[in-house]
């Protein structure tokens, strides 16, 4: 249940391509805080920060506080990785319970069976 | 943490039946991998070939639905552990109940990430900050 969370809570955070922008910016440039961010997009800063914390939130920035600052750095791989392990694991198992449904006389898989 | 993927399939047999297929190295081959040899009791080996892909494990619990265990789980329950050479062990629970005539089958496969934290990668909602200290820091 967790891990679906966080699927869903990263996709969530990457359907916007304002958001999306914001991550391929500060994986060049790490440390990245909301007032260089803003000056280098074609946004305010308050909307900078509000993205960056939707960003934060789904576990895909890391932010780090020093001094008045904050600083944003994008999280290694584990939550788009989980996405495309229980992407892909989940369509194995789909395959393979068709395959066992067809073997045990099952009705067509997806809906509800019997 | 670990990530998990669940999937249930109600199935028109008996959970006898049901734990033919599920335990049988032939019924096994035709719907869980091409080629299946399993040691059907707890610490036994396992072996799963489905195309290129070869995969090893190891039974942890095997309890059919007329064991004790098995009835407590509810109609029968098979768990193993699996991993091909490049990725890290998951667990598989195969679980069965009984639903009207037939049987609900319940998979869940999940994935351990404390490896991840090995590796340095913060995990989401592990209960860790991500600015605590990176247990191995070469990249």
């Amino acid at each position: 249940m967790h891990a679906a969370d966080h699927a869903g809570a990263v996709f969530g955070a990457l359907s916007d391509p304002t958001r999306r922008q914001l991550l391929a910016t500060i994986a060049e440039r790490p440390a990245a805080t909301a007032t260089e961010l803003a000056s280098e997009l074609p946004i305010s800063r308050q909307a900078v920060i509000k993205h960056l914390s939707a960003l934060a939130d789904a576990g895909l920035l890391d932010r780090r506080r020093t001094g008045r600052e904050v600083r944003y750095r994008v999280t290694p791989a584990p939550l788009s990785d989980a996405v495309s392990w229980m992407a892909e694991v989940g369509g194995q198992w789909d395959d393979r319970l068709a395959a066992l449904g067809r073997g045990l006389g099952a009705t067509e898989r997806g809906g509800p069976k019997l | 943490m670990t990530n998990r993927v669940e999937r249930e399939l109600e199935l028109p047999a008996p959970s006898e039946e049901v734990w033919q297929a599920l335990t049988d190295p032939e019924r096994l081959a035709g719907w869980l991998a091409d080629e299946v040899s399993l040691e059907l009791r707890p610490g036994g080996d396992a072996t799963f070939r489905h195309g290129d892909t070869l995969r090893r494990g190891w039974v942890e619990e095997v309890s059919p639905p007329d064991s004790a265990a098995g009835a407590e789980a509810g109609g029968g329950r098979l768990t193993f552990w699996w991993a091909t050479d490049d990725e890290p062990a998951t667990r598989v629970e195969l679980t069965l109940e009984p639903a009207g005539s037939g049987t609900r089958l319940r998979v869940v496969e999940t994935r351990p990430l404390e490896l991840l934290d090995l590796v340095g990668s913060p995990l989401f909602g592990a209960g860790g900050t991500s600015s605590g200290p990176q247990l191995v820091a070469t990249r």
